[in-house]
């Protein structure tokens, strides 16, 4: 681990019910509906407690062919798909419900970690890709960015709390503090305001905000994070962007 | 793994074709050249005893007998044959016995059999002959032994024998020797691939030099055990240095898991150990996916992801990348990119090569020094070159330094050293770019590639 700077580390725990952009129905339990296809009985059992336990209610079908009438039928959230079932395999699953115009957001899991293998998953209909022997934070993260993928909002200015950012005159200020970036960073905190309140991996961080497919052997990703935070986070500020312990980056409007 | 019988038989079966057309070629020839001699010779036979016939008619009838018997003196090998008979067929001079009922009369040469009486006696004979009905009604017939053709045809025929005899012999000679020549390199062939198939790879498919099908198929199988060699030799030797360097972080992650769980008294104090067991094994997963993704970038023989990658832009952006990350350790990154050279190629896995570089340089660089990333020229080649002040790398190592997994030992504190440069290596090789670590103070790698026209 670098030096890093001193900084707010606390331990998150994302609970679904209390999504801020959730809205529920007046009388029904709102419980975000996951459907796990993996044939591996012990991973779907991990993945699935994890989920739980963040208040998420998990089905789960162990091949293709259960799987794809599960999704069909139920009135899933999302989909976590193994890229390798047996009988029907998982990108076939996405390509059939895709062709019959199910919009449903899939999270493809695979042990092939090719870059190919990745762009093909993706081509395939599924909106995120992620290469086994994950963590089940980065999954968690994943599943979370998915369920709130922002919407593409016309406003040209992103505001959380203090924090407003003008897409336009490419300008941004804390309250009456204005905050010279450099276009990376301007790049980044762009990312880390459309997703506010979210947990953002490093990984995620990497292939979103730098488009880079590969994994670099440095902490890259705190560094710049670093840097960011320096500068959105003054000295007797109240904090902003936390840093949560070997998991991610979230950005939050000071309580 | 048994070829020889079949390859065998098969030499012996293509000799034996080609003498059979050999065989069937010269009785041919063998038959043409017989049927224009005895085509010549009975022409000759033919004018000579119409001729004869002609004279004898032409002269007196009286003396026309004695004429016969003139033309039938001097006759040592009997061919001669003559008759003058009346017209009731009474023979009156001559040596035909009588005229051959079959015999057709001012008709012209012709073949047939007359039956000859002289001192010797009696012997019927295969002659030319021609029959001529003379102006008082006799019929004077003078006909030639047909023997000369046929003695010809004999000798031929004798001659042709003999001569397919010898080919023939000849023939199975050429063939068993071809055959046993194959089946001595099947045999040879076979022995190798039999060793080669035991495991010894350096084993190689024996060849003459001289060009043949044979011979350009052994080499080309030889090169293809040469490839496998290779790819083996490389499983082989991935398979130990993933053994190698997964067992140092996962002993380390057992030992502080074992320690922890003797040691520690409350869960606060078990969660530090929890913590570096992750890390460790985080390590772990990210050797065995540095591993697989060389392994994919060696394997890829594609190049349809390609396209024109402008170079100075790329380490523009790597050096954005990095910069903040060599400011943190008081390093002075700058990137020299005046020249705009594009290059074709894949712009992920180029940007991951020039990452790593300026990675390890960063790395391997102690506070206060500089990094360079430079564009340049050498001559037709472009040359991007990654330099630090680092302590760099000794003379024997520079080779070494690229392959898999190597890693200077003065470096061994630092993790990723010899995965990185693999990687950038393969990325290098893939695209048929060269990759060179230059002696200088510092590590100095540099990548040359021929630039595309702009």
């Amino acid at each position: 681990m670098p030096a890093f700077e001193p900084s707010p580390t606390e331990v998150y725990v994302s609970d679904a019910s209390s999504a801020g952009d959730q809205v529920c129905e007046p009388g029904t339990a709102c419980v975000r509906k996951v459907l796990l296809i993996e044939d591996d009985a012990e991973t779907a059992c991990e993945i699935s407690a994890e989920l739980a336990e963040r208040g998420y209610a998990v089905e789960w079908a162990a091949n293709g062919f259960d799987g794809l009438g599960k999704a069909r039928a139920g009135k899933t959230d999302i989909l976590i798909v193994d890229r390798m079932l047996p009988g029907l395999d998982g990108l076939s699953v996405i390509e059939t419900l895709r062709r019959e115009r199910v919009r449903t957001p899939v999270l493809v899991l695979s042990a092939l970690g090719a870059v190919d293998d990745r762009v093909r998953g993706l081509r395939s209909g599924g909106d995120d890709y992620l290469t086994k022997l994950f963590a089940l934070v980065e999954l968690l993260a994943r599943v979370e960015a998915l369920l709130r993928r922002p919407a593409e909002s016309p406003d040209t200015i992103l505001r959380v709390g203090p924090l407003e950012l003008d897409l336009l005159a490419r300008t941004a200020r804390r309250a009456e503090r204005a905050i010279d970036l450099l276009p990376r960073e301007f790049r980044l905190l762009e990312y880390m305001m459309r997703r506010q309140e979210q947990l953002l991996t490093r990984a995620m961080l990497f292939e979103e905000v730098w488009n880079y497919k590969f994994v670099p052997q440095s902490n890259l990703v705190d560094v710049h994070m670093g840097r960011l935070r320096r500068k959105i986070d003054g000295p007797n500020e109240p904090p902003m962007i936390y840093n949560v312990r070997g998991e991610g980056f979230v950005l939050r409007a000071p309580a | 793994m048994r070829l020889p019988e079949f390859a065998g038989t098969s030499t012996f079966r293509s000799a034996l074709a080609i003498f059979g057309a050999l065989a069937a070629c010269t009785v041919l020839i063998f038959g043409i050249v017989l049927w224009q001699t005895s085509a010549y010779l009975t022409a000759n036979i033919d004018r000579l005893i119409s001729e004869v016939a002609r004279l004898a008619a032409a002269d007196e009838p009286l003396r026309q007998g004695a004429r016969v018997e003139d033309h039938l003196r001097a006759d040592p090998r009997r061919v001669k044959l003559g008759g003058l008979f009346d017209s009731a067929g009474k023979r009156l001079a001559g040596n035909v016995e009588s005229v051959p009922p079959e015999l057709h009369v001012d008709a012209g040469a012709q073949t047939t059999s007359l039956t000859r009486i002289d001192g010797f006696g009696r012997q019927t004979q295969s002659a030319r002959t021609v029959a001529q009905r003379l102006a008082d009604g006799r019929i004077l017939i003078i006909g030639r032994k047909l023997d000369e053709v046929n003695e010809i045809f004999e000798i031929v025929w004798t001659v042709a024998a003999l001569g397919l005899f010898a080919a023939l012999c000849v023939g199975l000679a050429a063939a068993a020797w071809l055959n046993i020549r194959s089946q001595r390199r099947i045999e040879e062939v076979n022995r190798r691939i039999q060793l080669i198939v035991a495991g010894e790879l350096k084993q190689r498919l024996p060849t003459t030099g001289n060009n043949d099908p044979f011979d350009r198929l052994a080499l080309l199988v030889n090169g293809m055990l040469d490839d496998v060699e290779s790819l083996i030799q490389n499983l082989v030797s991935v398979g130990d240095d993933i053994a190698h360097d997964l067992r140092t972080p996962l002993t380390r992650v057992r030992i502080g898991l074992e320690r922890a769980r003797a040691n520690a008294r409350s869960l606060s104090e078990l969660q530090p150990a929890v913590d570096q067991a992750i890390a460790g094994i985080d390590h772990a997963v990210s050797i065995v996916t540095a591993l697989l993704r060389i392994r994919e970038i060696e394997q890829t023989r594609r190049l349809v992801g390609f396209d024109d990658v402008k170079v100075a832009e790329l380490l523009r952006e790597v050096g954005d990348l990095y910069e903040p990350f060599a400011e943190d350790k008081r390093l002075a990154l700058t990137v020299k990119a005046d020249v705009e050279l594009s290059v074709r190629g894949d712009r992920d896995l180029l940007f991951e090569a020039v990452a790593n570089l300026v990675d390890n340089a960063v790395k391997f660089t102690p506070q206060g020094g500089r990094i360079e990333l430079r564009l340049g020229r050498q001559g037709e080649s472009g040359v991007v070159r990654v330099s630090d002040t680092g302590p760099g790398v000794g003379e024997g190592e520079r080779e070494l330094i690229v392959q898999r997994f190597y890693r200077s030992d003065r470096s061994r504190h630092t993790k990723g050293l010899g995965l990185g440069l693999s990687l950038v290596a393969a990325i290098v090789k893939l695209h048929g770019f060269r990759l060179s670590i230059a002696p200088a103070p510092g590590f100095v790698a540099e990548i040359a590639f021929q630039p595309t026209e702009p």
